[in-house]
């Protein structure tokens, strides 16, 4: 019995020494940049000429959501409707308006996306430098104003953000 | 930081979400002679979207002639694809950026639509 207990210790140590065998997880955090359509936007109907996604029109404001898993190599475009892609026929002109800020962030530093944004295209186009890396949300506020207090058309009305992650 | 967002990447899951990869990609000589090519990742966790179409551009945003096995890529919910961009050695030089971008149906009649475009460049 003492021979058999003897016996075992080796081959106990050996079960020992596989079971604490330690296994390697390797990662790699690969640079990219990642789109998420968060919210899908709503236009309320304020007055009978203006659709609008701001809140206090009744409409429902559109966010787009960027990861950034490394800063600095990406920069951020968004670009906010001039036309509808999908509506009843308008015969007269529509005016945009629009603004593009990046909301909720996660990290604070990440303020600087909105100190340093660049606007052209008539004020459609947003470019933001993303030098932080982590995830934000822009907000997006769309007002569209048909003719000279005309009321729209009566019908269902689509339009397009277009939002880009371009490498630097 | 990057833990953190590992950790919300990884636990959040993309809902709706376009990605592109990688951000520099490399042209490398294909099978056929005087043919480049470069190797791209493409993954839809966007349930809105079906396709996505491919471009390439010059410095300026003028496209660029390129090859794929197709120019607009179905892709079905949470499915990944690789994809093989083609470029002759003609136009080699100009290539400078490979984007993705989402295709909307016309079908589709929500009031606010995201357009999703990524483009990695070519150094």
């Amino acid at each position: 019995m003492k021979m058999k207990k003897l016996l075992l210790i080796p081959a106990l140590a050996a079960t020992a020494s596989v079971a604490g065998a330690s296994i390697p997880i390797n990662g790699f955090i690969e640079s990219k940049c990642v789109i998420q359509s968060d919210t899908a936007g709503m236009f309320g109907n304020p007055t009978v000429d203006k659709l609008s996604t701001k809140s206090a029109d009744g409409g429902v404001m559109p966010i787009v959501r960027y990861d950034i898993v490394t800063a600095s190599k990406y920069k951020a475009v968004i670009t906010t409707p001039t036309d509808f892609s999908n509506s009843p026929t308008l015969s007269d002109s529509v005016d945009w308006t629009s603004t593009t800020v990046a909301g909720q962030m996660s990290d604070s530093e990440m303020s600087v996306f909105n100190t340093d944004k660049v606007i052209y295209n008539n004020g459609h186009t947003t470019e933001f430098d993303l030098v932080k890396a982590g995830s934000v949300w822009f907000n997006v506020t769309s007002e569209a104003e048909y003719g000279y207090g005309k009321a729209f058309p009566s019908g269902n009305y689509t339009a397009l953000i277009v939002a880009e992650c371009i490498a630097k | 930081m990057r833990f953190i967002l590992l950790f919300l990447l990884l636990a959040g899951g993309y809902a709706n979400a376009h990605q592109f990869t990688p951000t520099y990609p490399k042209l490398e000589m294909s099978h056929m002679v005087g043919v480049f090519k470069a190797e791209m990742v493409l993954f839809n966790t966007r349930e809105d979207i079906r396709y996505y179409g491919l471009s390439v551009f010059d410095k300026d945003w003028k496209s660029v002639r390129f090859a794929a096995e197709s120019k607009v890529v179905p892709m079905d919910y949470q499915e990944r694809k690789y994809i093989t961009i083609y470029i002759s050695s003609k136009e080699v030089d100009k290539a400078k950026y490979i984007c993705s971008k989402s295709k909307i149906l016309l079908t589709v009649k929500e009031p606010s639509i995201v357009s999703s475009r990524i483009c990695s460049k070519l150094k």
